[in-house]
C-alpha cells in the first residue's frame, strides 16, 4: 500500500501527464501560431514589398480602408452568399448520395470507391480539368454534350453568371463525396430499433425518412455542414485555375482579394488584413456551427 | 489487409526506383556539348570561376525551352554548374518579387525586361550591367558585339530611374533575348474567299469582324479578356496609342491618370462593343494561349496580339491554319498613323547575387550571337533581337516563308515604328489590373465607358498618392 | 399525379418496385457519370496529339499517342512540342518525402496529445482542442507571407524539414480530432482491466488505446496523407526548384507557347495514381473512419 507521501507524489506526476503529453503538440502550435502574429502585426502595418521605404505601423489603417475600397463590401457579400449556395446544395445532394450509397444495390462496394475518387485530386488539378471542359464554347466537350440533347452552349466560364456557376459546379464535383461519405457513416452507424417499429406501424417510406432518419441523422449533416462552410468561406483554388476573380470580378471572394493584394500588387499589409477579415468570419463561423453539433449530438446521443 | 498493405508496400518501393531510373535516363538523353571552339575565340577567360554554381529564374515561354537544351554547352565551357527553376509567368512573377524583396539570392540570373525593370529598380534589386560590358576581363567587346542588337530593344531596356519619364537612356539593365511587337494576323483565306477588305483603320475592323462572323459563320476576331494588365498590353494599348496620334500616356509626369481622354473612352468603346458583337462568347476569360489556340484551331479571323504567334500558326503540327494567314500592321487612327507597342524578355541580376561575374558569363554566353542564333535556328525562339540573326539565312527562309512573305514584310516595317507603350512607373500590374477592370464593366454593360474610366481614373490616382509619387 | 395515384392503388406493389428499381437504376447512372466523365475526359486528353487536343468539335474518336506520358519523364518529345524537363519523377519523390513526413509528425506528436484530450481532465482542455481545431480552418494565405518571410530569414526555405513543418499547418489539427475521436471511442472497461492489471499510462496507450484504433489511425494516416499532397500554396512559395511537389509541378505546363493540355492531363493523372491506389485498398475503412470521427 503506498504511503501517504508516496500517492501524493504519484498524483503530482498524474496531474502534470497531460501537459506533458500534449507537449509536442503545443510545440507545433506555438510554432504555427508566431507566423499568425506575425500575419496580424503586418496587417497593423503599411508594408509594399516593392517599396520598403514606405514600411510603417499604422494601426487600423488598412482595416478603416476596406469600406472604401470598392470591391470590398462585394468580396464579403459574395464569400457569403456563396457558401450558403454551395453548402446547401452540397448537403442536400449529399443525403441523397448517401441513401443511394446505402442502399441495398448490386456494385456497392465499387460505386462507394469510385465516390473516393473526387476526393483524391489537388483541387488545383480538378479546377484545371474542368476549365479543359468548360473552356471555349466551340472546343468544350461539356458544350458538343449539351448540344447533341438539343440544349445550346453555355458560356461557362465567360459570363457573370456563368461563371459563378462553373464554380459551384466545380467545387461540388469536388467535395461531394466527402459529404456524402460522412453522411453515409452516419446511415450506416443508426440503430435499427426505430426502423423496427416504423415497419410494425405500417409507415411509408417517406415518413420514415422525414420523422426517423433525418432527425437521427442530424448530427451528421451539421457536421458536413460545418466542414463545407469552412471550406466554401476559404475557396481558392478552384477560382485561382479557372476564373482567378473575373469576369468582372464576379468571383472574387475574400481569400482572392487577399491573394491579389498579396502576390500581384505586393501590397502585404493590405493583403493581410483581408486575409484577418476572412479569419474572423471562419472563427465565428466555426464557434457558432460547433456549438449546434455539441448540442445535436447529445440530443441524439449516439 | 497486412498482406495487402505490403504488397502495396513493395509496388510502391519499385515504382519509386523505376521513377528515380527514368529521371537519370533523362538527364543522359537531355545533355549535349555541341562545339567549343567559336566561344574560345573570346578574349576572355570562361573558366575563371570555375566551380561555383548559379540558380538562374525563368518564366515559363518559349525562350525558355530554347535556353534550356543549350545549358550544357555552358556548364561544360566555364565549369560553372547551373540550376534552373521555371514557373508559368504568374507564379514566376510572385515567386521573383518575393526572393528579391527578401535579397536571399535564391535567383541569381532572372528574367526581366523593360517594364519589369520598373518594378525591380528603383528598390535596387537589380544590377547594371555596363560595368560587366566595359570589364575587359569579362567581355570581348568585338566578339560580343553589343551593336548587333536592335538598337530600340536595347534601348528599352535602359533606364534613368525616372518614373513617367522615357527609357532609353541610363544603365543597362538586361540584356533582351526576345521581343514582340504587335501585329493584326487574319485568315487570308476567308477574307478572299468573302471578299472582305484587309482593316486600314479601327472602324473597318469592326465592319471586316462583322462580315466575317455572317458568312463564315466563326468569331470575328479574338483577343486577350482576362481582367489583368496583360489584357491591356497588346493589341488593346496599341490601338489606344494609334488613336491618340502616339501622344498620349496613360499618366502625366505628376503622375495622374490620364483616362478619362474623350478618345481613349471612344476607342474602348469601339474594342468592347466589336468584341462583344463578333467577339468569343468567353472573351472575359481568355488569355493569350486561349486567344492564340482559337485562331491557330480555324475558329477566329483575326487576332491583334502578338507576332511571333505566328511560329505556331505555321505549324501544320500544331494549327489547322498553317498557310492561310496574312500578315497585316494594325490599323491606324483617324490621324493616319497606326503604332504598335514594343515588348522583350530579357536577361538580368539580381543585387543579392554572391557571384556577380559568374552570373554576368552566364548572361553573355546566353545573349552571345552564335547561342542566340541557336536559339532561334534549332529551337524556335523569335522573334531574334539581333540583327545578324535576324538576318541570317536560315531565319530569313522559316520567318520568310510565313504567309508567304507577308510576316517579314510587316514585322519589319512594325519595328520602325514600334515602341514602348507603357509609362515608366512600378505599379503596372495594378494600373493595368485597374485598366482591364474597366474594360470588363464596359463590355458586360454594367457601366458606361464614360463612368467606367472615370472610377479606373479615381482609383488609379489613389494608388500612386497612397505610395507617395504623387502629390 | 392522380393517375399514377390510382395506378399506385391498383396494383401498389408492383409499380412501386418498378418505380424504385427505374428510379435506382438512374440515379446510380447519373451518379457514375457525374464522377467519372472528368477523368474520363483527362485521360483521352492525355492520349491526344495537339491537334486533337485544340480540335472543334471535340474529339472522342482519334489516334492516340504516348508522347505525352514519356514528355514528362523523359523530357523529349518526338512531335510538335519542345521538351518538358524530366524533373516530374523528381517533383513525385518530393510528393511522398514531404507528405509522408508531414503525417509521420503529426502522428508522433498527435497521438499523445490525443490520448491526453480523450482520457484525461485537465484545466483548459477544451480551449486547447478548439484552438488546434481551429487551424485547420486559417486561410492560408494569413499564413503564407508571414512564413515566407520566416523561412527565407532562417534558412528554413526550400527544404524538406522546412516544409514538412508548414505541413503540420494542414495535418496536425486534423490528426489531434481525428484521433481523439477514435481514443474516445474505446470503451473505459478495457482500459480500467489494464490498469488493474499494474499498467501505467504508457502500458495503456500501447497496449489498448493503439492497437484498438489501427483502423481509425490508418484512415486518419491516409487522408492526413492526402491533404498534405494536395497542397498547393503552401510548396508554391515555401519550396524551390528542388523541393517542389507534383502539384507546383503540373502547373508548370502552363507553357507560354501553348497550354500542354495533353501533358498536363498525363501529369495530373499520374499525380493522383498513389492516392486512387490507396483509396482502393482502405475504402472501406475511410468511410467508418470519418463517421467515427463525427460522432464525437
Amino acid at each position: 500500500m503506498p504511503s501517504q507521501a508516496g500517492r501524493l507524489r504519484a498524483g503530482h506526476r498524474t496531474a502534470m501527464l497531460p501537459y506533458l503529453l500534449m507537449l509536442p503538440a503545443l510545440l507545433l502550435l506555438v510554432g504555427m501560431l508566431y507566423p499568425f502574429c506575425l500575419g496580424v502585426y503586418y496587417s497593423l502595418t503599411s508594408y509594399f514589398l516593392q517599396y520598403p521605404h514606405l514600411f510603417r505601423f499604422i494601426g487600423l489603417g488598412n482595416y478603416v480602408k476596406l469600406p472604401g475600397d470598392p470591391l470590398f463590401a462585394y468580396s464579403v457579400q459574395f464569400t457569403l452568399v456563396y457558401t450558403a449556395v454551395a453548402v446547401l446544395i452540397q448537403v442536400s445532394l449529399g443525403v441523397g448520395v448517401a441513401l443511394l450509397l446505402h442502399a441495398r444495390i448490386v456494385g456497392r462496394g465499387v460505386l462507394r470507391a469510385m465516390m473516393l475518387m473526387p476526393l483524391m485530386m489537388p483541387p488545383v488539378i480538378t479546377a484545371l480539368m474542368w476549365k479543359v471542359m468548360m473552356a471555349s464554347t466551340k472546343a468544350g466537350i461539356l458544350n458538343y454534350l449539351l448540344g447533341l440533347v438539343g440544349l445550346g452552349p453555355v458560356n461557362w466560364l465567360g459570363s457573370v453568371n456563368g461563371a459563378i456557376v462553373s464554380v459551384l459546379i466545380i467545387d461540388t464535383w469536388g467535395n461531394l463525396p466527402f459529404v456524402s461519405l460522412i453522411l453515409l457513416g452516419g446511415l450506416q452507424s443508426l440503430p435499427y430499433e426505430p426502423y423496427e417499429a416504423a415497419f410494425v406501424d405500417g409507415a411509408g417510406s417517406v415518413e420514415v425518412f422525414r420523422y426517423i432518419t433525418l432527425p437521427l441523422l442530424k448530427p451528421f449533416i451539421i457536421l458536413a455542414t460545418t466542414f463545407r462552410v469552412m471550406d466554401s468561406l476559404r475557396i481558392f483554388d478552384v477560382i485561382y485555375a479557372t476564373t482567378v476573380g473575373g469576369p468582372a470580378d464576379a468571383t472574387m471572394n475574400l481569400h482572392m482579394r487577399a491573394f491579389f493584394y498579396a502576390f500581384q500588387w505586393y501590397q502585404m499589409g493590405m493583403g493581410m488584413a483581408y486575409a484577418m477579415v476572412l479569419l474572423a468570419l471562419v472563427f465565428v463561423a466555426s464557434y457558432v456551427l460547433m456549438g449546434y453539433w455539441r448540442r445535436a449530438a447529445e440530443q441524439t446521443e449516439l | 489487409m497486412r498482406t495487402r498493405l505490403r504488397c502495396f508496400v513493395w509496388v510502391g518501393l519499385v515504382s519509386m526506383v523505376a521513377l528515380v531510373c527514368l529521371a537519370s535516363i533523362g538527364e543522359a538523353l537531355a545533355g549535349e556539348s555541341p562545339g567549343l571552339a567559336y566561344f574560345r575565340q573570346a578574349k576572355i577567360n570562361w573558366r575563371q570561376f570555375e566551380g561555383q554554381k548559379l540558380t538562374i529564374g525563368l518564366n515559363k515561354h518559349q525562350y525558355t525551352e530554347s535556353l534550356l537544351p543549350l545549358i550544357g554547352e555552358f556548364e561544360a565551357l566555364t565549369g560553372i554548374k547551373v540550376e534552373y527553376l521555371i514557373l508559368p509567368e504568374n507564379e514566376y512573377g510572385a515567386k521573383l518579387t518575393a526572393d528579391l524583396s527578401q535579397q536571399r539570392g535564391e535567383f541569381t540570373v532572372i528574367m526581366a525586361g523593360a517594364m519589369r525593370n520598373w518594378g525591380y529598380v528603383p528598390p535596387g534589386w537589380m544590377v547594371p550591367l555596363d560595368d560587366f560590358l566595359k570589364n575587359p576581363k569579362l567581355t570581348d567587346p568585338s566578339w560580343y558585339k553589343l551593336e548587333d542588337f536592335f538598337p530600340g530593344l536595347i534601348a528599352a531596356n535602359r533606364w534613368n530611374g525616372k518614373f513617367a519619364g522615357g527609357t532609353g537612356e541610363g544603365p543597362l539593365w538586361s540584356i533582351p533575348v526576345m521581343s514582340e511587337s504587335y501585329i493584326l494576323p487574319y485568315r487570308k483565306d476567308i477574307f478572299d474567299q468573302y471578299k472582305i477588305k484587309v482593316p486600314t483603320t479601327y472602324e473597318e475592323m469592326a465592319e471586316a469582324a462583322r462580315q466575317v462572323k455572317q458568312k463564315a459563320g466563326i468569331d470575328g476576331l479574338v483577343a486577350r479578356g482576362t481582367a489583368n494588365f496583360p489584357t491591356i498590353a497588346t493589341g488593346y494599348l496599341s490601338g489606344v496609342k494609334s488613336y491618340t496620334d502616339g501622344k498620349w500616356a496613360e499618366l502625366d509626369e505628376k503622375m495622374n491618370a490620364q483616362f478619362t481622354d474623350p478618345r481613349v473612352i471612344k476607342f474602348s468603346q469601339i474594342w468592347t462593343d466589336m468584341l462583344r458583337e463578333s467577339g468569343p462568347a468567353n472573351w472575359a476569360n481568355m488569355t493569350w494561349y486561349d486567344g492564340m489556340e482559337t485562331f491557330a484551331a480555324g475558329q477566329a479571323g483575326m487576332y491583334p496580339d502578338c507576332d511571333f504567334f505566328a511560329a505556331t500558326y505555321e505549324d501544320p503540327k500544331k494549327s489547322k491554319v498553317a498557310g492561310k494567314v496574312g500578315y497585316a500592321l494594325l490599323p491606324a487612327g483617324p490621324g493616319g498613323s497606326t503604332y504598335s507597342g514594343l515588348f522583350t524578355w530579357a536577361l538580368g541580376m539580381s543585387k543579392a547575387t554572391k557571384n556577380k561575374e559568374a552570373a554576368w558569363l552566364f548572361i553573355q554566353w546566353a545573349t552571345s550571337p552564335r547561342t542566340l542564333l541557336n536559339a532561334t535556328v534549332e529551337y524556335k525562339n523569335y522573334n531574334p533581337t539581333r540583327v545578324s540573326v535576324m538576318n541570317d539565312s536560315r531565319t530569313q527562309k522559316v520567318m520568310g516563308g510565313w504567309g508567304n512573305g507577308t510576316y517579314l514584310k510587316t514585322v519589319q516595317e512594325n519595328l520602325k515604328t514600334a515602341r514602348i507603350a507603357w509609362v515608366p512607373n512600378p505599379e503596372r500590374p495594378r494600373l493595368g489590373d485597374t485598366w482591364a477592370r474597366a474594360l470588363h464593366e464596359m463590355y458586360f454593360k454594367r457601366l458606361t465607358p464614360e463612368q467606367a474610366m472615370q472610377r479606373a481614373n479615381d482609383e488609379v490616382n489613389k494608388i500612386f498618392t497612397e505610395i507617395g509619387l504623387r502629390k | 399525379m392522380t393517375v399514377l395515384r390510382e395506378l399506385w392503388v391498383g396494383h401498389p406493389a408492383r409499380l412501386t418496385r418498378l418505380l424504385r428499381v427505374g428510379l435506382l437504376g438512374l440515379a446510380v447512372i447519373a451518379l457514375v457519370v457525374w464522377t467519372v466523365f472528368p477523368f474520363f475526359w483527362i485521360l483521352l486528353t492525355s492520349l491526344k496529339q495537339p491537334l486533337d487536343v485544340i480540335a472543334a468539335p471535340p474529339k472522342i474518336l482519334f489516334e492516340p499517342t504516348l508522347d505525352n506520358y514519356a514528355g514528362i519523364f523523359i523530357g523529349r518529345q518526338r512531335g510538335a512540342y519542345a521538351s518538358a524537363r524530366p524533373d516530374f519523377p523528381l517533383f513525385f519523390l518530393n510528393s511522398i518525402i514531404i507528405s509522408g513526413g508531414a503525417v509521420l509528425l503529426s502522428f508522433l506528436a498527435g497521438i499523445p496529445a490525443s490520448f491526453a484530450l480523450a482520457r484525461y481532465r485537465f484545466q483548459f482542455k477544451e480551449q486547447l482542442a478548439f484552438l488546434f481545431m481551429s487551424f485547420r480552418f486559417a486561410p492560408f494565405i494569413a499564413f503564407l507571407i508571414p512564413l515566407y518571410i520566416l523561412f527565407q530569414r532562417t534558412g528554413l526555405y526550400n527544404t524538406y524539414h522546412g516544409l514538412i513543418l508548414a505541413y503540420q499547418i494542414i495535418t496536425l489539427p486534423f490528426t489531434i480530432w481525428m484521433l481523439r475521436s477514435f481514443f474516445m471511442e474505446i470503451p473505459t472497461e478495457v482500459e480500467e482491466a489494464a490498469k488493474i492489471d499494474g499498467c501505467s499510462w504508457w502500458g495503456v496507450l500501447t497496449k489498448v488505446i493503439l492497437p484498438l484504433s489501427l483502423p481509425g489511425m490508418a484512415v486518419t494516416l491516409i487522408l492526413g496523407f492526402m491533404f498534405s499532397w494536395n497542397a498547393f500554396n503552401y510548396p508554391l512559395m515555401l519550396a524551390g526548384r528542388q523541393t517542389f511537389p507534383v502539384t507546383v509541378g503540373a502547373i508548370q505546363f502552363i507553357s507560354y507557347e501553348q497550354v500542354l493540355w495533353g501533358q498536363m492531363a498525363a501529369a495530373s493523372l499520374v499525380a493522383v495514381v498513389p492516392q486512387l491506389i490507396l483509396s482502393l485498398f482502405v475504402q472501406k475503412y475511410i468511410v467508418r473512419g470519418l463517421t467515427m470521427g463525427a460522432i464525437r
